[in-house]
């Protein structure tokens, strides 16, 4: 454990924040932090660049969270869990909502590597995109049709021919995550696809269990990052 | 062939080895408890008690460098959900529930809940929670009244775990006269830790209970202690991560051993331990179960 400064905090929209740290972590895409907003909760966060979280406002710590003065120091454990397995060749990005987070330090490194990034983004309304300049080809829905394609990701999903990439990346709420499931399972491409699974969680490192799956694995340990194949729904 | 070697009996339970999972580590569900009873001689579920209960917020649980420091506040479902849960467990190592209550017959009324455990641990330790735990488990009179109780609630063995907080012989033997079939020592020892950037304690709940490497001398030798003192079997409990400690514990006088810290480092360390120990055993030629007690002359 130890403390960051917040140095510096991008406001996408009424609900969804950057901040960024003074310090640097060494870490991975698709890791995690345990970041603790004194006097309120200590929440998991996805890192979406080594320095920095991208949060959305959903409960009383993120909304404090997303106006939080710079200066401010945060606590922070990790970072933690099972990082994305990188790709050189052509990768399938998923997002959904708040998915992007993690996402867009993974394009970052990704891109460093050599690897060709295509990204399918879903969200509510188009003041909830954050980050859409970061990709180089990117497609968009949005639930009330402000942006993009009027449906979900999942609809972006159905014109794609999935065997062409070498690995599919997804992040979004569970019940998309369960729907992509079944969508890669259909084209035989699980064991190629990576799927960022969020909990309730409390300890962050494997001991309290709060966050276990149905096969008794540990999101924060074994996880965030699980394959299509190692997941029982 | 060797494994037979480590294999053990408390208090007429069969356990494959001296091992067991220690209550509060990955057992909020059925699943976590069934996958890590693949290795294990028993797992202990996390303490429940008979209403819901929140727990405290977050930060609960933190990592340093010797240890972790929790105050998770047991929370807990409830009797009625968590029986439901632990109903799904398909182990083969014996499922023990672990229980808190306030008072004796709170504790006794507890057991009915749970057709499905092979035994019962008593919470009296739990340093970082109102009215339940350590509060119950530093009055000797309050013990032998909630032992007694529970023992006349249910046929199966019951654990006293017992806390380094208070007179540790003082409250085992209390348990033991009341009709404990073992004691469990030790539970978490108090304490807390301050972020000194922000001047303020980490956890939510300013203290909590420490466990993890740094107290196992402490744990072994209230384990010494008990085993003069006391003739019911003793769990040890305490910061075992290698598999030296489970000998250590053994031959301070526990017949078993509990570990839970030790799985911030792999959810695999049953197995690890378990290989370990077979070659321990392969160049001891002894049954594990013949060390109990050896370093008391």
């Amino acid at each position: 454990m130890f403390s960051l400064k917040v140095e510096e905090i991008i406001r996408h929209s009424e609900t969804i924040s950057t901040i960024f740290f003074s310090g640097k972590l060494r870490s991975y895409p698709g890791q995690f932090i345990m970041l603790n907003v004194f006097g309120l909760e200590e929440i998991p966060l996805s890192l979406s660049s080594p320095d920095s979280v991208t949060v959305k406002a959903v409960g009383e710590t993120t909304k404090a969270l997303i106006s939080i003065p710079t200066g401010t120091f945060v606590g922070v454990r990790g970072p933690f869990g099972r990082p994305f397995s990188p790709t050189n060749k052509k990768a399938l990005f998923v997002a959904g909502g708040i998915g992007i987070a993690p996402l867009v330090f993974l394009n970052d490194f990704l891109t460093a590597c050599g690897a060709k990034v295509r990204l399918l983004y879903g969200a509510k309304s188009s003041d909830e995109l954050v980050w859409v300049d970061r990709f180089d080809e990117v497609r968009i829905s949005t639930e009330d049709g402000s942006e993009g394609l009027k449906g979900t990701v999942l609809d972006l999903l159905k014109d794609e021919n999935l065997r062409d990439y070498d690995r599919i990346y997804v992040c979004g709420p569970e019940a998309m995550l369960r729907k992509v499931l079944e969508i890669v399972k259909k084209e035989g491409m699980e064991k190629r696809t990576e799927f960022s699974v969020e909990r309730m969680m409390k300890c962050g490192i494997g001991v309290c269990g709060s966050c276990v799956l149905e096969d008794g694995l540990r999101v924060c340990a074994e996880g965030p990052v699980f394959r299509g194949d190692e997941l029982l729904w | 062939m060797y494994e037979r070697l480590l294999r053990i009996e408390l208090c007429g339970m069969k356990m494959k080895n001296p091992m067991m999972l220690a209550s509060g580590i990955l057992g909020s569900y059925a699943s976590s408890l069934t996958r890590l009873s693949e290795h294990a001689g028993a797992v202990v579920a996390k303490s429940v008690g008979m209403e819901e209960r929140e727990g405290y917020a977050n930060p609960t649980v933190i990592n340093y460098s010797h240890g972790l420091i929790n105050a998770v506040g047991l929370a807990s479902p409830g009797a009625v959900k968590f029986a439901e849960e632990l109903s799904k467990y398909e182990g083969d190592a014996p499922l023990i529930v672990s229980l808190f209550a306030s008072e004796p017959q709170e504790f006794a009324a507890l057991t009915s809940y749970f057709p499905m455990a092979s035994a019962f641990e008593l919470n009296l330790s739990c340093p970082h929670a109102e009215k339940v735990g350590l509060a119950i488990g530093s009055d000797p009179e309050l013990v032998y009244e909630v032992v007694r109780e529970v023992a006349k609630s249910t046929q199966k063995p019951v654990f006293a775990k017992l806390s380094p907080n208070v007179d540790v012989v003082e409250i085992g033997k209390a348990a033991e006269e009341a009709g404990a079939d073992a004691v469990v020592a030790i539970n978490t020892l108090k304490g807390m830790k301050i972020d000194i950037v922000a001047r303020k304690p980490i956890l939510s709940n300013v203290s909590g209970g420490v466990s993890g490497e740094a107290m196992k001398p402490i744990a072994v030798k209230a384990v010494w202690d008990l085993y003069e003192e006391l003739s019911i079997p003793i769990i040890g409990a305490g910061g075992v991560t290698s598999w030296k400690d489970i000998v250590e514990f053994m031959m301070a006088g526990a017949t078993a051993v509990q570990i839970g810290s030790a799985f911030y480092y792999s959810n695999r360390y049953f197995y690890s331990l378990k290989e370990s120990l077979i070659a321990y055993v392969r160049w001891t030629g002894e049954r594990l179960e013949d060390i109990v007690g050896a370093a008391h002359s």
